[in-house]
């Protein structure tokens, strides 16, 4: 069985795009509320049936919660934080525990809630805030190149487009999802996505004209920004509010999401019955998941129950 | 606090936003906030795995035989430590260099002499001239506190990893009262109770909890019995480190090389009417004689401990986790109901009550006081001393301690994960008492942390 304890409560959890066997893993005490966090980095185990599964290679204290992290897109050993202080966090593997973090970018006035590295152009990355921004970033800039500031609630996720290097989504609060080319003042469109709050948005890794939005109304939409009248698909199947989604690195149609009803879901929205998998593994609230760019269908998660799974899509998370 | 409230707000409203919009039928508001039911409770918290936790990787002994007649007679005091300490860096295939000190309980012995000795049975050891060296003296629970002392220094940072040991040859420092005794001493009851005979304090716990002659000799045949089975099941073989070492015939003077891996004082064919025939020794009428009595012996044993975050970069199992210690103090002239204040002491300290305790190692010094403890404290005589006591096996005063924590983790390990928490405690001569609790290492994996509460109020569905 492929899973590791966490002495807090996990936020977020992210494979590296450089090594199939390597994790992030973005924890908060108290569930967040009130508290420390930590970063984990963790190692799989090349033997299948190891008795250690999964070992820590590094960690990283942190004086509030850590919402979120993504791994650099340049750099294998460079990891960034979204701090719930409102500051991120980066950190290089490669360096010796005293000399981490290596940078601390303090500009949020709130928890910054997600940060996305931009694939195309690898040196930039996105800090979504409930302080109703998202900043733009460079690695060796000391400040924020840009802040977007058109929201009107917190924004819990942006996320750059996997084809263009200045095109990114952001979801919000405010029910509405944006998207924005930073070469333009201001953002580009506004889709009204959702009734109610609206906590992730990804990109389709195939059609760069497709994005999913997952929302407090439980469902999953996803939507053609060319005509985005009407959604694509409407995906319903979790209990609660959909926390996270994510679209596949490897089939064009998957969506893998997690959700306060405790599972994982996987969902193809080209076919008529879409949830192709559920995972109950967890026993809180789930709000962590991604799937391996390196590996075809291995999935991670995480959730408030301080622990993280990793397996293979369609086998169960639990089993020995 | 604010921002928490204001966070607490933020997650609520995802689990129930306020309805400004139509589409309300999509909604369940079922939902309300309520007090989180993990956060209070203590099974919640005994979950957690944390890096900084001490934990016990190995824990070797040497036999124990009985003093001037046994396999050890022959043998010098460092040639017993030193091979106790060669084995545990040597099976977990440790480094000796990393070490951060060797602490060794030891009773007997001139103090700094000792201290040379054993010094030097690190070096004989293999270890270098880097890793210091110390020893502890709180009488009979001097091996426990020696790794009570090493998990301190681990905690406070002093080191990450450090082996906590003891040693005792009763052959060659058997109990003898150094120079005169201050006069002053007849001024007060209590200092003039440390100075009586440890049997006679086993006396005075007999008479005053009536503890019957019977039940005595009972407790110690069960010892046998228990201890001999073990043997034979070779269940001690995990713990036993075989010394290789010599016997000199008493009338010829030959030397004869010998290899001791078995505890040579445990007599399987023991009954309570043998016992019955033995005289009391300390009083006329008394109920303690040699047959209920700990059995003076020599032994080592040693115990390596280190963070659990060193423990798992370096890949090497954990046995168990020290969790807490407590010594306290008691009357000195019934010093034997040491464990009966100890034990609760400790195992409330670690937030646990005495019944979440799978299995103690009280160490037997005498069968009254032995008897006393079970009873005051209630405990299931099926979790006691399960592979028998000191009556059997022996008691080197120093060594003791170490003996009962490598006995203790290894029966942990054998019972698996039923076997959670186990406590090792003893009485100590001037009336004190010491005891520890230990945890399997890998109990804290379980996958769910949510307890089972009586009414389904709450989000998680561990709660169903």
């Amino acid at each position: 069985m492929t899973v590791f304890k966490v002495p807090f409560n996990g936020y977020s959890v992210k494979f590296s795009p450089f090594y199939e066997s390597q994790l992030a893993v973005a924890t908060a005490q108290n569930f967040g509320i009130l508290g420390n966090g930590r970063l984990h980095v963790l190692q799989l185990s090349p033997a299948p049936k190891s008795n250690q599964p999964i070992t820590e290679i590094a960690s990283f204290d942190t004086a509030d919660g850590v919402y979120d992290c993504c791994w650099s897109e340049s750099h294998d050993s460079l990891i960034i934080a979204a701090v719930a202080d409102g500051s991120l966090k980066l950190y290089d593997l490669s360096l010796p525990p005293t000399a981490n973090p290596i940078r601390s970018l303090q500009e949020h006035t709130r928890e910054v809630h997600a940060v996305d590295f931009n694939v195309v152009r690898k040196d930039s990355f996105l800090s979504s805030s409930w302080d109703d921004t998202v900043k733009l970033w460079t690695v060796d800039r000391p400040a924020s190149v840009r802040t977007f500031k058109e929201h009107a609630y917190c924004v819990y996720s942006a996320a750059w487009n996997p084809r263009h290097a200045d095109v990114f989504a952001s979801a919000s609060g405010d029910c509405t999802a944006r998207i924005w080319d930073i070469r333009e003042p201001g953002s580009t469109m506004i889709l009204p996505a959702h009734e109610f709050e609206i906590l992730s948005c990804d990109w389709n890794k195939y059609d760069d004209c497709i994005i999913a939005t997952a929302s407090v109304d439980k469902s999953i939409k996803v939507w053609d920004v060319r005509n985005f009248r009407v959604p694509v698909a409407v995906l319903n199947g979790h209990g609660y509010a959909v926390r996270k989604v994510k679209f596949s690195p490897h089939r064009a149609s998957v969506i893998a999401s997690c959700s306060y009803d405790m599972t994982v879901c996987l969902w193809d929205y080209m076919v008529e019955d879409a949830l192709i998998g559920r995972y109950d593994h967890h026993t809180e609230f789930a709000v962590g998941v991604d799937m391996s760019v390196l590996v075809d269908g291995l999935l991670a998660s995480t959730g408030w129950d301080e622990l993280v799974y990793v397996w293979q899509h369609g086998m169960d998370p639990r089993a020995p | 606090m604010e921002r928490a409230i204001e966070r607490q707000r933020v997650v609520l409203q995802h689990l129930k936003p306020s309805l400004t919009s139509s589409s309300l039928e999509n909604i369940d508001s079922a939902i309300s906030a309520s007090v989180c039911a993990a956060g209070d409770s203590a099974a919640y918290h005994r979950s957690s795995v944390y890096g900084d936790d001490v934990v016990i990787v190995a824990a070797y002994r040497t036999a124990l035989c009985k003093s001037k007649r046994g396999g050890f007679k022959d043998t010098y005091p460092d040639d017993l430590l030193a091979p106790v300490l060669r084995a545990v860096v040597e099976k977990t295939k440790l480094n000796p260099s990393e070490v951060g000190d060797i602490v060794v309980g030891t009773v007997l012995a001139p103090g700094s002499q000792r201290a040379s000795e054993c010094r030097m049975a690190a070096f004989y050891a293999g270890f270098p001239e880097t890793v210091p060296v110390r020893t502890v003296n709180r009488q009979c629970s001097s091996g426990l506190q020696a790794v009570a002392d090493v998990a301190a220094a681990i905690k406070a940072g002093f080191y990450d990893i450090g082996i906590g040991a003891g040693l005792e040859s009763m052959t060659t420092n058997p109990m003898a009262w150094d120079g005169s005794i201050n006069p002053r001493v007849k001024t007060m009851a209590e200092a003039q109770n440390c100075l009586l005979p440890m049997g006679v304090t086993s006396e005075n716990v007999a008479h005053r909890f009536n503890v019957t002659r019977q039940e005595q000799d009972q407790a110690a045949v069960e010892s046998h019995r228990k201890a001999a089975a073990a043997t034979a099941a070779g269940k001690f073989i995990d713990e036993i480190v075989p010394i290789k070492t010599k016997i000199v015939d008493p009338k010829t003077g030959d030397e004869k090389p010998v290899t001791i891996s078995v505890d040579d004082g445990i007599r399987p064919s023991t009954t309570v009417a043998d016992l019955g025939k033995l005289k009391p020794v300390f009083k006329k009428d008394g109920t303690t004689t040699a047959g209920n009595s700990s059995q003076v012996s020599d032994g080592a044993g040693a115990v390596l401990l280190m963070k659990r975050s060193v423990a798992m970069q370096k890949g090497l199992p954990i046995l168990g986790v020290f969790r807490t210690f407590a010594a306290v103090g008691v009357d000195p002239a019934i010093m034997g109901v040491g464990p009966a204040v100890a034990i609760p002491a400790a195992v409330n300290s670690a937030g646990l009550q005495l019944e979440d305790i799978d299995l103690f190692e009280i160490n037997e010094a005498f069968a009254s006081q032995f008897v006393y403890c079970r009873k005051k404290l209630g405990l299931d005589p099926e979790k006691i001393n399960v592979n028998g006591g000191a009556m059997a096996i022996g008691h080197p005063l120093g060594a003791t301690g170490a003996r009962c924590v490598a006995t203790l983790l290894h029966e942990m390990k054998r019972r698996g994960k039923d076997c959670r928490f186990g406590v090792v405690s003893m009485c100590i001569g001037t009336g004190m008492g010491a005891a520890a609790v230990f945890e399997r290492g890998d109990s804290c994996d379980e996958l769910c942390n949510a307890r089972k509460i009586e009414t389904n109020n709450q989000l998680s569905k561990d709660a169903l």
